[in-house]
């Protein structure tokens, strides 16, 4: 009974993770129209980002979050001035772009996972902070998971807020809706989607440093993570921040039911499940979209 | 000329490969097999994603069930069984695949594939671990290097001969316009999805069956060397490079690349996969076209998305099109490719068209509220109404974009309703689209002759080709024939789309504001063009906002509102209905 409620507690902690992770991803592909398949490579940079300033210097995680976030969004505006944008200039058209950038975030996930194999090889990351027990509903739960947790929907939470009540979100939906209509609205299109770019790529690393406060990882691992953001804003619905945050949550207990009582090396074979799940049911909106 | 240098060249070339391993030095023939793996990946990948522009990234799936159907059954299963069986196993996960995900448009198939290769990695390692008992099996066989690498090229000159082939086939036109524009091919009569998965399916096998003949290389195979991500990744990085769907491309591309990783691999192990992708990313980056560029003889340009008379066409060939269509009337060889005499207009003919009840919302909008109405035979159907009264999407759920929520559309009397587009087109409902959907880069030819192929009723790539040239001649387009669609003025476009229909030989005829947009001596040029495949006994539907057009044109129509019928009748006394002039005219009858 008890492993019940830690099955569930845990998956819970994953999951809210796993919904922000989406929520930086739909971002960057619903508003900068990039499929980031280096989304997972970059998470694992922040958490090692993470992992070695708390090794060698005791930097509490809380610390590296705060200097991680700049970081990468200053780093990620640059990447999106300096390579998508030209890309897109030299594209014929948004078609050849399109598949040109998948490649070029396939290229760009080689180059960030081989630096850091180049250096760390395939190291297992992990550092002990926070270990403390909590009691919640007749479970313990290590403190360092809830904070993850808490953090998480936070973050969330300031993002959702930031989009649905700001001027600045409402420039920023009104790009994912219709990138050709917003410049008529005096909408800088370009400018708006760096900086959103970038903005998911902050989500994406405060992501990386909760993650890095829990779970053991190594550089590898950056691919699977890239594919469950990916699979939870196939669930939620691409740009539905509630979507996400239940599809998180699914995801996420499903793993960790699945890696407790089938076996921790179907977690991935569950995460497709769920995919192909998603994508059965979904019939709507597609076509639509086609016809645009 | 270019054709024999290349007919001769290729099995000269792959002679001559042959006599490598007779130099008797082992290292040329492990860099033989390398080549010749990559070089066949590349091609299979190419073939698949160079035309449809659909990503694949699972590579390394495929080539790593094939090493791993060997690695498996090389006991008990005699090797050349295990080709097909690997090729087999290979193509069941390309269906699964391609029917889960390549169903519907968008990333779901790249994404899909992404993941695949660690997915079956992951399997395979919990299987080896649970059921086998250890990770890793010895692949002990009596194969040397030189009869893996004389397999090697044997499917390397398959691949490249079915892929040359594939190219000047029927599938290859239709592959090409799945990645030009996939709604337009389907109301082409193309069946998208099952062109897409059955490619997939064999240029997955044709993976497969690469990782079978070179599994007994390793002697010791697991998963991640099975499974490894840069099987996924050379592929794509090498038919890029090459150029996609060129003859030499794999070849071209897998030479320089697997010599220069072979040395990196060799001096920077461990920066290897670092360098790999930069060298990727500059290869993309370098490429202005993305993959487009390498398609060969189609030169892009963008297609005019300025609708119309700001496009300014010239007059030398806007007139050009009146005098094939007018006396085409009169002397009646059909537009539509049918010969004999010209039917006398039969408005009063059987029903063809029957729509009942139809109902069809996008969330709470309802776009079509129990809507019914019947088009006779040799009729002019007009829909008509203000914007946004849910005209053009009747249109999509005829035509079978949109499944209808409730009600019932008989053709022929045969419901049709939610069956896909490419059904509906083959049974002879074609149509045309608001805001015209051509291919840019493809030539007018190139856009007629599927419709006529998929269409059903030409046999050969010849008769279809017959086919088009006529309809486009009749139209007064046969100098355009070898003109890439993006340069076609707005009418061209539009008599274009026109010719794309007419190439399915319709019973009926679906037009979407065709002459919106057009200036006014346009119009009469377009008008008449109706006004002579109505002669020719077609059946029409027109939806307009032109009150002239519809006046001239229409035997009858109906006038929506909010999705609702609000008017039926002749054309003159719905358009007095008072109602119809309260909710249409009274605020745009501009004619």
């Amino acid at each position: 009974m008890s492993s019940l409620l830690d099955a569930l507690v845990t998956g819970l902690v994953y999951g809210g993770v796993y919904a922000l992770l989406a929520l930086g991803l739909t971002l960057q592909y619903g508003v900068a129209r990039i499929l980031n398949l280096a989304y997972g490579d970059f998470l694992i940079a922040a958490a090692v980002f993470a992992t070695l300033l708390y090794q060698r210097y005791q930097v509490s995680p809380l610390v590296s979050l705060a200097l991680v976030a700049p970081l990468s969004f200053l780093v990620h505006l640059l990447v999106y001035h300096l390579v998508f944008v030209q890309l897109e200039r030299r594209s014929g058209s948004w078609r050849a772009m399109e598949a040109s950038s998948i490649l070029l975030a396939f290229g760009l996930s080689f180059v960030v996972s081989g630096a850091m194999l180049a250096v760390f090889g395939g190291k297992l990351f992990s550092y002990s902070y926070l270990l403390v027990p909590v009691r919640i509903l007749g479970s313990v739960v290590p403190a360092n998971r809830l904070l993850a947790f808490v953090l998480a929907l936070v973050f969330g939470g300031l993002a959702y807020l930031l989009l649905v009540r700001t001027r600045i979100g409402t420039a920023i939906r009104a790009i994912a809706v219709d990138p050709d209509g917003a410049p008529l609205a005096g909408i800088d299109v370009r400018r708006w989607a760096g900086l959103t770019f970038a903005f998911g790529r902050v989500i994406c690393a405060a992501g990386g440093v909760l993650i890095s406060m829990f779970q053991t990882f190594n550089v590898p691992m950056g691919v699977a993570f890239t594919l469950k953001a990916l699979v939870v804003v196939i669930m939620g619905g691409a740009g539905n921040a509630v979507g996400a945050l239940l599809a998180g949550l699914i995801l996420g207990v499903t793993e960790s039911f699945v890696a407790r009582y089938v076996s921790p090396g179907l977690t991935l074979a569950a995460v497709y499940a769920l995919f192909v799940l998603a994508v059965l049911t979904m019939r709507t909106g597609i076509l639509g979209k086609a016809l645009r | 000329m270019a054709s024999l240098v290349r007919t001769i060249a290729l099995p000269l070339l792959l002679a001559l490969a042959a006599l490598v391993p007779f130099a008797n030095n082992d290292f040329y023939v492990a860099l033989g097999v390398s080549i010749a793996m990559y070089a066949i990946l590349a091609t299979a990948w190419g073939t698949f994603a160079g035309p449809t522009k659909y990503i694949s990234l699972a590579t390394a799936a495929f080539f790593g069930v094939g090493a791993y159907t060997v690695g498996l059954f090389y006991e008990k299963v005699p090797m050349l069984l295990l080709y097909p069986l690997a090729a087999l196993i290979a193509a069941v996960l390309a269906v699964f695949v391609g029917l889960t995900t390549l169903r519907i448009q968008g990333m779901y198939f790249t994404i899909f594939t992404f993941g695949l290769a660690e997915l079956i990695r992951q399997l395979m390692t919990w299987y080896q671990r649970n059921v086998s008992g250890s990770v890793g099996v010895y692949i002990l066989t009596d194969i040397s290097a030189r009869r893996i690498y004389w397999s090697l090229l044997v499917v390397l000159a398959l691949t490249l001969f079915g892929s040359w082939l594939l190219s000047r086939s029927r599938w290859g036109l239709a592959l090409l316009m799945i990645g030009e524009d996939e709604l337009a091919a389907r109301h082409s009569g193309v069946r998208t999805t099952a062109v897409k998965v059955i490619t997939l399916a064999a240029t997955s096998a044709v993976m497969a069956v690469v990782g079978a003949i070179v599994a007994p290389r390793w002697t010791y195979l697991d998963p991640s060397i099975a499974f490894n991500p840069t099987l996924s990744f050379m592929p794509a990085v090498i038919a890029l490079l090459g150029g996609m769907q060129r003859f030499w491309g794999p070849l071209a591309g897998a030479i320089p690349l697997v010599i220069l990783f072979d040395q990196l691999n060799a001096r920077f192990p461990t920066s290897y996969t670092l360098i790999l992708g930069l060298l990727f990313m500059v290869i993309v980056f370098v490429l202005p076209d993305g993959i487009l560029g390498f398609l060969p003889k189609l030169q892009r340009r963008h297609a005019p998305a300025a609708p119309a008379p700001a496009t300014a066409p010239s007059t030398g060939t806007l007139s050009a099109p009146v005098t094939p269509a007018a006396p085409a009337r009169h002397a009646s060889p059909g537009v539509d490719g049918t010969s004999g005499p010209a039917p006398v207009p039969t408005p009063n003919g059987a029903t063809l068209l029957e729509v009942r009840g139809l109902r069809k919302a996008f969330g709470g909008i309802v776009a079509v509220d129990d809507l019914s109405f019947s088009i006779r035979e040799g009729e002019v159907f007009g829909i008509i109404g203000p914007n946004g009264s849910g005209k053009t999407t009747v249109l999509n759920v005829i035509s079978g974009v949109y499944e209808p929520d409730r009600g019932e559309i008989l053709f022929l009397g045969r419901p049709i309703a939610a069956k896909a587009p490419e059904e509906i087109a083959r049974l002879g409902i074609a149509r045309t689209f608001q805001l015209v959907r051509v291919y840019p880069s493809l030539t007018c030819l190139d856009h007629v002759i599927p419709a006529a192929l998929f269409g059903g009723h030409a046999r050969t790539l010849t008769e279809a080709r017959d086919h088009a040239v006529q309809i486009l001649e009749e139209l007064g387009m046969g100098g355009m024939l070898a003109i890439p669609a993006g340069q076609l003025n707005f009418i061209d476009q539009k008599r274009l789309e026109l010719a794309r229909a007419l190439a399915l030989r319709p019973k009926l005829l679906l037009l979407d504001e065709w002459l919106a947009g057009l200036n006014p001596s346009e119009m009469v040029i377009g008008m008449e063009l109706i006004e002579s495949l109505r002669g020719r006994g077609m059946t029409i539907v027109l939806i307009e906002h032109l009150m002239q057009a519809v006046r001239r044109l229409c035997d009858r129509c109906i006038v929506m509102s909010f999705g609702q019928k609000i008017a039926e009748g002749e054309p003159e006394a719905v358009l007095r209905d008072p109602e119809v002039v309260r909710v249409y005219l009274g605020e745009a009858d501009d004619a």
